[in-house]
C-alpha cells in the first residue's frame, strides 16, 4: 500500500466513515422509501423519492462533514505544519467525505431502482436526475466541511444540520423552490420531469460545489490560477440561477405521452400502463356497479383512467377516474369516483335537498356494495333493504334521474 | 531586521479574539535553545503558541520566525517545513498503533517511511511500535507524540506543557529528550518553577504580555547521562 493510501486509510479509521456509510445510506433509503408511491414505480416518480431522500441526507451528511472538520482541525499540528501543500489534508479530507457520501447515495439509488424494476415501471431511466442529487448532496458535505473548519466548535454540527435541512425543507420564494434539492413531491403517472431543468440543476449543484471547494483551496494556498475555475463556477452558478429563475412560470414537469393498457371484457377498463396490475381488480371491482347501472342514463360500457387535475364530463357510455397509486382500497375508490361523479353535485349539495340526499346515499351504499347508511326513513330503507336484486335495478332504471338529482322522495320506495 | 542570533523575533505582536487581547502588542526575542514560556493553561497560551507556530495570524505587529517573516504567506509556507509543535492534550487515532501514528505524521512531514523506525529508536519507542496509542502510559505517549511532531526534524519546535502529569523520575529522563529535539525549543508550563532548571531563557505571560523573566539554568549533574 503506497504512503498515501495509508494515510487515507487512518484517516478514514479517524472519522468512523466505515460507520457512515451504512447510518447515511439508512436514513437516505427510508427518506425514499416513503417518498415512493406505494404499489406502483416509474423512473420520474424515482428521480423525486432520490431528491426526497436528499432533503434528508444532505443535511446529516453536512452534519457529519463538519464533525470531521471538527476533528481533523485537532490534528493541524501534524497537518498543517507540512512542507506538503496546506490544501492536502482538507483536499483528503473531502475526497473521502465525498466517496462516503456517494457510497450512501448509490445503496439508496440502487434501493430506489430496484423497487422501480419490480413494479411495473413507466417512462425512462433519466440519469441526469440521480447525477443532480448526488451533485446536490455533494454541495451539502462540503458546505458542512467547511463550515466545520472556519468554525470549529462543537455547536457548529448541529447548526449546520438544522440551516441545511431548512434549506430543503422552506425556501424562501416560490421559484427557489426550483434550486437544488428541488421541492417536486411526487411526480404524477400522467407527468414527466423535465430533462432541461433537471440538468440546469445539476449544473447549479456543481457550480456551487466548485465556487466553495475552489474559494477555499484559494484561502489556503493563495493560488492565482485558482481563480479561473473559481470565476467560471460562479458563472454557471449566476447563469443557472438566472436561467432557473426564469422557469417559474413554467411547471416542472410536462405531459408524459403514453398510450393505455386496456382490459376489454366484461367492460373496456384503460388505465396508465404503470397501474397495468390493476387491470384485473378493477375490472373485476367496477363490473358489478356497471351492470346495476345499466339501462339507465349512468349507464357505461368504458372506463378511463386520467390525470390528477382532468375531469372530464362522463357521458356516451364512458365513465373516468383518477388512481394515483395502488394503496390498498384502490379498486373500490374507483367505484366512488364513478358513483360520485353520476350524482348532479349542485343539487345534491342544495340543503333543501338534503333528505333526498339521504335516499340517494341508501341507493349509491347498494350499487357500492357497502352498508346502507342510517337515514330517518326506516320504512323507506326496510322496504329498499327487503327488494332482491333485481327489483332494485328495475327501481333504479325508473328512478335514476331523482336519484341523481338528490330528489327522491320517501314514496318512491313503496312503489308496489 | 533579521536577527541571526534569535529563533522568533515578534516585533508589536498582538493577538485579539473577540475583541479582547489574548496577547497585547508585545516586543519579544526568542534565541535558539530552550526557551521556557510560564503561562497559565488556557486558551490564551494555545492562540500565542499557535500564532508563534505560523498556525494562526497575529491581529498586530510583525514576526519573524527562523529568519523568515511570517507575516507573509510566503515566509509561512518556507518556515513550517522547519518548525514542529505539540499541543497540550494532543489528539491521536484511537486504536492505531504508535508506529502508524508516527508514520502518519510522517507523510505530512514528507520524511521516507524507511525513516520511520529509525525515529521510533531516537524516541525510545521501538518496544512500543505496536501498541495502540490508547494503552500507552503517559511519559510513552508523550514520547510518541514528540516523535510524530518532530519527524522531520525541525529547527524550532514549540511543546505545549509536554511534562503536566508525568512522574518525577519519567521527567528526569525526558527533560534531556526535550533540550536535544531542535536548535530551537519553545516550552509551556504553568508554573514557572517547572521550567526553571532547565531552559536557556524566560518568559512569562503577565497582563496579556509576554515579559522576561528570570530562568536558573539546570546543573549539567542532575541529568542524567546517556539519555
Amino acid at each position: 500500500m503506497s504512503d498515501l493510501g495509508r494515510v487515507l486509510r487512518i484517516d478514514a479509521r479517524r472519522t468512523a466513515l466505515f460507520l457512515a456509510v451504512p447510518a447515511l445510506a439508512f436514513l437516505g433509503a427510508v427518506a425514499a422509501w416513503r417518498a415512493l408511491l406505494p404499489g406502483v414505480a416509474y423512473w420520474d416518480d424515482a428521480v423525486a423519492a432520490l431528491f426526497s431522500s436528499v432533503c434528508l441526507l444532505g443535511p446529516a451528511s453536512a452534519g457529519f462533514a463538519a464533525w470531521v472538520a471538527l476533528r481533523e482541525h485537532r490534528l493541524d499540528y501534524l497537518r498543517g505544519l507540512t512542507a506538503r501543500s496546506p490544501a492536502l489534508g482538507p483536499l483528503l479530507d473531502l475526497l473521502l467525505l465525498g466517496i462516503v457520501t456517494l457510497c450512501a447515495y448509490t445503496v439508496v439509488a440502487v434501493v430506489v431502482a430496484a423497487k422501480t424494476m419490480i413494479h411495473v415501471e413507466a417512462g425512462h431511466p433519466k440519469p441526469i436526475g440521480p447525477l443532480a442529487g448526488a451533485l446536490t448532496l455533494l454541495v451539502y458535505t462540503v458546505l458542512g466541511y467547511l463550515a466545520g473548519r472556519v468554525v470549529p466548535r462543537l455547536p457548529t454540527v448541529p447548526v449546520v444540520a438544522v440551516l441545511t435541512y431548512l434549506w430543503g425543507a422552506v425556501r424562501p420564494g416560490a421559484w427557489a423552490d426550483l434550486l437544488p434539492p428541488p421541492g417536486i413531491g411526487h411526480i404524477g403517472l400522467f407527468a414527466a420531469l423535465r430533462t432541461e431543468l433537471l440538468a440546469g440543476q445539476a449544473l447549479w449543484a456543481f457550480g456551487l460545489g466548485t465556487v466553495l471547494v475552489t474559494g477555499y483551496l484559494w484561502a489556503l494556498t493563495r493560488h492565482v490560477w485558482l481563480a479561473l475555475p473559481a470565476v467560471a463556477a460562479a458563472g454557471v452558478v449566476t447563469g443557472t440561477t438566472l436561467w432557473l429563475h426564469g422557469q417559474q412560470r413554467t411547471p416542472p414537469v410536462v405531459p408524459r405521452a403514453f398510450s393505455y393498457a386496456c382490459r376489454q371484457w366484461p367492460l373496456t377498463v384503460c388505465v396508465h400502463p404503470a397501474l397495468r396490475a390493476a387491470l384485473p381488480s378493477l375490472e373485476a371491482g367496477l363490473t358489478p356497479l356497471a351492470t346495476r347501472l345499466s339501462g339507465t342514463p349512468g349507464r357505461f360500457v368504458r372506463v378511463e383512467h386520467r390525470p390528477d387535475n382532468d375531469f372530464p364530463r362522463p357521458g356516451r357510455g364512458v365513465v373516468y377516474i383518477h388512481l394515483g397509486d395502488l394503496s390498498p382500497g384502490y379498486a373500490h375508490r374507483a367505484e366512488q369516483e364513478i358513483d360520485i361523479s353520476l350524482l348532479d353535485a349542485r343539487t345534491c349539495g342544495d340543503p333543501r335537498h338534503a333528505a333526498g340526499a339521504h335516499y340517494s346515499a341508501l341507493v349509491s351504499a347498494w350499487l357500492l356494495d357497502e352498508a346502507p347508511p342510517r337515514i330517518t326513513d326506516t320504512v323507506a330503507a326496510d322496504d329498499f333493504a327487503r327488494w332482491d336484486e333485481q327489483r332494485r335495478r328495475r327501481w333504479l332504471r325508473a328512478h335514476y334521474a331523482r336519484y341523481r338529482t338528490c330528489t327522491l322522495r320517501g314514496r318512491d320506495f313503496r312503489v308496489r | 531586521m533579521i536577527v541571526n542570533s534569535s529563533a522568533i523575533v515578534a516585533r508589536g505582536l498582538g493577538i485579539r479574539r473577540r475583541r479582547r487581547w489574548i496577547l497585547r502588542p508585545t516586543t519579544v526575542e526568542m534565541a535558539y535553545g530552550v526557551v521556557g514560556l510560564a503561562a497559565p493553561a488556557g486558551p490564551a497560551r494555545s492562540a500565542v503558541l499557535q500564532t508563534l507556530a505560523t498556525l494562526r495570524h497575529a491581529s498586530v505587529g510583525e514576526l519573524e520566525v527562523l529568519g523568515q517573516d511570517v507575516t507573509r504567506r510566503a515566509g509561512r509556507r518556507a518556515v513550517r517545513a522547519r518548525i514542529g509543535l505539540l499541543p497540550a492534550r494532543f489528539a491521536w487515532t484511537s486504536g492505531l498503533s504508535t508506529r502508524d501514528f508516527v508514520a502518519y505524521a510522517s507523510y505530512y512531514k514528507c520524511t521516507p517511511r524507511r525513516a520511520v523506525d529509525a525515529i521510533l529508536e531516537r524516541f525510545g519507542l521501538s518496544d512500543a511500535a505496536a501498541l495502540e496509542m490508547d494503552m500507552l502510559p503517559q511519559d510513552l505517549r508523550l514520547r510518541a507524540g514528540i516523535a510524530a511532531a518532530c519527524a522531520h526534524e525541525p529547527e524550532l519546535v514549540f511543546l505545549d506543557e509536554p511534562l503536566a502529569g508525568i512522574g518525577d523520575s519519567e521527567r528526569e529522563e525526558l527533560i534531556p529528550l526535550l533540550r536535544a529535539l531542535a536548535p530551537a525549543v519553545v516550552v509551556t508550563a504553568a508554573d514557572p518553577a517547572e521550567l526553571s532548571g532547565w531552559c536557556d531563557q524566560g518568559l512569562s505571560m503577565v497582563r496579556g504580555r509576554l515579559v522576561e523573566a528570570p530562568c536558573v539554568p539546570r546543573p549539567r549533574a542532575r541529568v542524567p547521562a546517556g539519555v
